[in-house]
Order: structure tokens, then sequence, then C-alpha cells
């Protein structure tokens, strides 16, 4: 199916099934109503063969482009159907289960995910492991056909619904640094594993901590080979930076538009007006151009760096705009409508810290794309 | 173009914009059938000529050429364009009955053309008056970039005898065309600096190390990095969906960033940067000079902002 084919039956599917598709829930929801919607749409848009175009068919997909998630993405967000961050975790863990999980796990587990069957969680931070993922020290070990998993994860999104957990482990010494990781499928209800959520700025316990104390892993849940924990995690981020960003640009052009109709008359300055509204349109050409060189074959890589400042930029300029023009809702607004403005607000501050923060992405940049040498 | 005959293009364009004058590239671009290349793919021929241009602190015709194919004129080497003045994207003239003012610009070729063509509004139309260039006043513009060879040209009463011809919807096209040009240009110029900058980051040491160890400068490099490609892509954006308000848009964000650029890049190149002998400055003009023709970052800012705030409405989004 081409793009276009894709794009009218999906429009007229989600319009014709605009009653069904609905959030039960005023304003954003809680993070309870926000998952039960998430799981509800990707389970209609599964069965109805839209949300399986675009996926390989060893693992429950229809084949054809990768932009057709592209615009599933994109659909769905526009019409305010699911908090679109955490709809968009698929788009990040589902391609890193296809190129390093066992063709045989791969075919059993992604159609779960992408039916909203099962949640999925990836842990990769630790409490001394932010920016420096090369020192992660969640520690593995060897016990003959299973892993043996000891040590934390912190900032892990959805654990506490999470059926599974793409995890990161340390199976080498402390100083084989990259060379020592490797990754792991892990079921989150293994004996051992405790889960305590953090309430986050925007009111929401999106993350969590994780505990592994001794659990036992069978060694065919690896992802990829012993060692090559770094590649699993390099894979991933990059598509962290693709379709997701995609969908975020569709999102913030969605609010900015809301904005727009809901300021006050000479509440919006003209000139930063024009100038967010520029950067999220140069913001949404870049990722387009990221989207096309995907779908052509081409491997992603540092310069989705790019992509992630422009979307930290956009992001948090569309909400300093509201906050500039909505103070009062932003400040003192107790209605749902305000409740969700401020909840965004809030959450767009970590826009430049998450995925590898702003601070990173420019390192990356620096290094790999100005070829400046190393920094020391 | 397919991919070779655009690479073979391009090499040769690059042989041409080293020439040192604005009639000798002229010619070259002549010579290479640039102009053919104008009419049959627009986005292939301007898209690399003003990169290459901008790199190369080069000057040419080539925007008068933009703007004449986009009004539709088959302008020979005998007509020249006069373009709106510094800051401005209006139609450089007022027609009142058979009375012209103009209040424009011209490149550096206009004054060897003998007819001078000036877009003009008249009462709710827009129509094009060709006059003798000689009746137009010109002044040579030194400013900030006197390597451009800018005019200035103001003339108020003069007397149109030629009929003046209809363009319609000719004159935002040629607006839109000559921003997309304009972009180009201001983005290589932004190319080339950051070279410059990176070059000097690599060799110059202090405390033992080269400058380019240092975070503070990476950074800086890389945020010129990111104000490039932002500009880059919604320029190739604005090819894509043809819109004068998207070519507005890539025009406003290449001025922006290319000033970003320019203050990043003369920071990390420091001294060396600060003199005359060095390229830096060149570019660093240029690209003010650059932004201030059809429209600056600014005013086509809040011009954008204006519109929004009164229609509430975004405009449509660039699809998939």
């Amino acid at each position: 199916m081409d793009l276009d084919e894709y794009r009218a039956g999906l429009d007229a599917w989600l319009e014709h099934h605009a009653e069904a598709l609905a959030p039960a829930h005023e304003g954003k929801g809680t993070l309870d109503e926000q998952l039960a919607q998430i799981e509800k749409v990707k389970r209609l848009a599964f069965d109805a063969g839209w949300m399986r175009h675009g996926w390989p068919e060893r693992v429950g997909g229809l084949g054809g482009s990768t932009l057709l998630r592209a615009y599933l993405q994109e659909a769905v967000t526009a019409r305010d159907l699911v908090e679109p961050g955490l709809f968009s975790m698929q788009e990040v863990l589902a391609p890193t289960m296809i190129d390093f999980a066992s063709p045989e796990l791969g075919a059993i587990m992604v159609p779960r995910l992408l039916r909203g069957d099962e949640t999925w969680c990836q842990g990769f931070s630790e409490p001394g492991t932010g920016s420096n993922l090369a020192s992660l020290a969640c520690r593995a070990v060897r016990d003959g056909d299973t892993w043996r998993v000891t040590g934390q994860k912190v900032w892990t999104s959805l654990a506490q619904y999470a059926e599974r957990c793409v995890l990161l482990t340390r199976t080498g010494t402390v100083e084989s640094a990259h060379r020592g990781i490797t990754g792991l499928f892990v079921d989150m209800d293994s004996p051992g594993i405790t889960v305590r959520p953090i309430e986050a700025v925007h009111g929401s316990e999106e993350f969590s901590e994780v505990f592994f104390d001794d659990v036992v892993v069978p060694a065919e849940r690896m992802l990829g080979a012993e060692g090559q924990g770094w590649s699993v995690a390099m894979d991933l981020l990059p598509y962290e930076r693709s379709t997701a960003l995609w969908q975020r640009a569709a999102f913030l052009h969605r609010r900015l538009q809301q904005l727009l109709e809901l300021a006050p008359a000479d509440s919006l300055d003209p000139v930063r007006l024009g100038e967010v509204t520029q950067t999220l349109y140069a913001f949404r050409a870049r990722s387009r151009a990221t989207q096309h060189r995907m779908a052509d074959g081409g491997t992603l890589g540092p310069e989705t760096s790019i992509d992630k400042v422009l979307l930290a930029t956009t992001e948090q300029a569309v909400f300093d705009l509201f906050a500039d023009a909505l103070a009062a809702e932003l400040t003192t607004g107790d209605d749902p409508a305000s409740s969700q403005w401020r909840a965004e607000f809030l959450y767009s501050r970590a826009a430049s810290i998450y995925g590898g923060s702003s601070e990173i992405q420019r390192n990356i940049i620096a290094r790999r794309l100005l070829d400046l040498g190393s920094d020391r | 173009m397919d991919g070779d005959d655009l690479a073979l293009f391009e090499r040769s364009l690059r042989a041409a914009v080293e020439r040192r004058s604005s009639a000798e590239l002229d010619h070259a671009l002549d010579d290479l059938g640039w102009p053919d290349a104008l009419r049959s793919d627009p986005q292939a021929a301007v898209s690399s000529l003003f990169a290459l241009q901008g790199r190369a602190h080069a000057t040419s015709d080539a925007l008068t050429g933009v703007v004449a194919d986009a009004l539709g004129i088959d302008c020979d080497l005998d007509t020249g364009i006069v373009l709106p003045a510094a800051g401005r994207w209006a139609a450089p003239g007022r027609l009142e009955g058979r009375t012209l003012h103009v209040h424009g610009a011209a490149l550096a070729a206009f004054a060897s053309r003998s007819e001078a063509l000036v877009v003009a509004t008249a009462g709710d139309d827009v129509v094009a008056v060709t006059v003798p260039t000689a009746s137009l006043p010109r002044r040579p513009v030194e400013g900030i970039d006197p390597w451009m060879g800018l005019q200035e040209i103001d003339a108020r009463g003069l007397e149109a005898t030629a009929v003046p011809q209809p363009v319609a919807e000719g004159w935002p096209a040629a607006v839109a065309r000559a921003q997309l040009a304009l972009a180009h240009e201001l983005v290589g110029a932004s190319r080339r600096m950051l070279e410059l900058a990176r070059e000097h980051a690599l060799e110059r040491e202090q405390f033992g190390r080269p400058i380019a160890t240092f975070q503070a400068v990476r950074h800086r490099l890389a945020d010129t990095l990111v104000a490039i490609e932002t500009a880059d892509a919604l320029v190739d954006a604005a090819w894509l969906d043809g819109t004068a308000r998207t070519a507005a848009m890539a025009k406003a964000v290449a001025g922006r960033e290319a000033r970003v650029a320019s203050k990043h890049c003369q920071q990390v190149l420091a001294g060396i940067g600060f003199t005359a002998e060095h390229e830096l400055h060149r570019h660093v003009r240029r690209v003010l000079v650059l932004d201030a023709l059809f429209g600056t970052s600014k005013a086509l800012t809040a011009a954008l902002g204006a519109e929004l705030a009164g229609s509430r409405r975004l405009p449509p989004l660039l699809p998939l």
C-alpha cells in the first residue's frame, strides 16, 4: 500500500470510528486512563490492519514503507486520541526488538506490543548513569542457561505497567565501559523485581525506579550477543529521534493551533508567534527528511541529534509562548483544559533532558558531524 | 536533472563562481546554460548556484534572472529589473496615471542595460513598466558590503511612455522565488563561515591544546550546524510545497540563522576574525545585506505573526 492510499484509508477509518476511538476521559486524564486509551486505540487499529502496516511480516506486520507508521503516529496525534509521548514508545522499542531479538522471540513478542496487549519499558538510565550511559552498573552474571541480574534502573517510563523490559546490563568489568554491556529482554513479573513509581513535576507517575534483586533471565532472552548491548543502545537511540519526533511535530502543531484559538486578542507577540511557527515548520521539514531517509533504507545515525536539538527548542518555544499568552490559565486555572496545558508546559521542560540531553546532542554533533576530534 | 547531470552542473558552477567580477560570472553562467537550467529545473539551478555563490562570496546578476523568470518575462541582455529596496518586498514602483515613482535597488549588471523593467502597483493592480535605464537616478551603494555592487534607485515623477503590462500573480511568485534564492545564498555563506571557524578551532592552540577541545567552543560550532541545517531543511520544504508563505518563512529562518552563524563563528575566530585580512568579515557583511533583500528576517517574521494572530489559523503543514 502506498502512502496516499494508506493516508486516505486511515483517515476514513478514523473518521468512521471516531466514537469508538474517542477517549472516555476529559482533558489529559490520569496515567491509568491514558494507558487504557492507548491500549484501546492500538487494539482497534491493529485488528483493522492499520497498525500493522510499515512493520515486517515476520513480526506480524503487513510490510510496506516505514512512512506508513509515521503517518499513523501523526494521524492519531492530530486528533488528540492518545497521549503522544507514551504512544510513540513502540516506535522506539519494536525496531530494536526486530533488529536484535532472535527471530522466534521477535515474532511472538512484537505483535503483542503493537496490538496493545502488552506495555514495554526501556531500562537504560541508572542513578549513577544519566548522560554517561557507558558507565552503567546493573550487573548480569552468567549462570548456565540463564543470566542473574542485580542492580537498579531509574527514569524507566511506564515500568509499573510494563510486562517486559528492554534492559541494558553490565556483563563485563566496569572498566570495559561500552564493550561490557549486554541487552536482555526481561519479563517484569520475574521474582526479584521491585518497581517504585516517581511522581514527576507534571503530576504524573510516568517514571519509576526499578530494582533487580538476583532476577533470573533465560539466555535466549539476550538481545544480540553477549557484550553487544552498546549496539542495542546505539540502534535504539536514533529511532527515538525519528518516527517519534515526526509525531511530536504533529502534536506541537496541534497545540500551537489551539493556542491561536484560545489566546485573547493582543496577548500574542507577533514576532514571537511568527518565530515559533517558523521553528515548528523547520523542525517538521527536518524530521520529514529523516523519515524519508529511513524509509529509503538509510541507517539513522548522529545526524538525528540535530532533530533532537530542534525538537527541544521547538517544544519549549511553543509552551513558552503559551505561558506568555495564557499566564492566568498556566498559574491559576483549575479546569481540565488548564490542567492539561500546565502539565504539558511542565513536561516540555524535559524535552532538552530526556533521550540524551541537549548538551550530549551537541557533543555528538561536535565529534561525529563536525569531526572536531576528542574533547580532551 | 538527474544525479550525474546535477553533479556535473555543480562542478561547472563551482569553477564559475571562482571568477572575480559579476560580469565574468554572468558570462560564465550564460556559457554554462544556467538560464536554460533555470527554466527547465528551477530548483536545481537556483539551489546549486546560490549555495555556491554564498559560499564563495561571489556576485552575479542571477537574482535578476530568477525574478524575470518567475515574472514570466523573457529578459534579454539589454533589460535590467529593479528589485525592491533593502528591507522591502513590495513592488518597487508606484504608477499614478502615467507618472511613475520608483524606490528600489539593482545589482551591478543593471548599469550596463539600456532598458529597465519596474514592477509597480497601479491602484489595485500590479503592472510592469519599461523605462530607459538612464532615466532612473542611481546611487552606487558602498554600505556594509561594498563588494556586492548594489545600487539604490530613487525616482519620483517619471513619465512612463511604454504601455504597462499586467503581471497579476507574478509579483508574489517572483518574491517567493527570490526569497528562496537568497535563502540558499544565506545557507551557503553560513556553511563557509562554519568551515572557517572549524578549521581555526582545530589549529589554534591555547593552554596547550586546540581550542576545539573546549566544550564552550564545540557547542558554539554545534549550534551553528544546527542553525544551518534548520534553515536548509525549511528551504527544501519550501520548494516542495511551493507556497509564497513557506518561501518567506524559509528566507526569514535562513536570515536569522545566518546571523546566529555569524555571531558564533566570529566569536570562535576571535582576534583573527576581527582582521580585514581574514575572509570571515566579508561573509558577515554579505549576510546582513542578503538578510535585508526581499525582507529582513525580523520584518518577515513579524508579518507572519500578525497574519496568524489575525486569522488564528496555522498554515497547512507540509505532508509526509
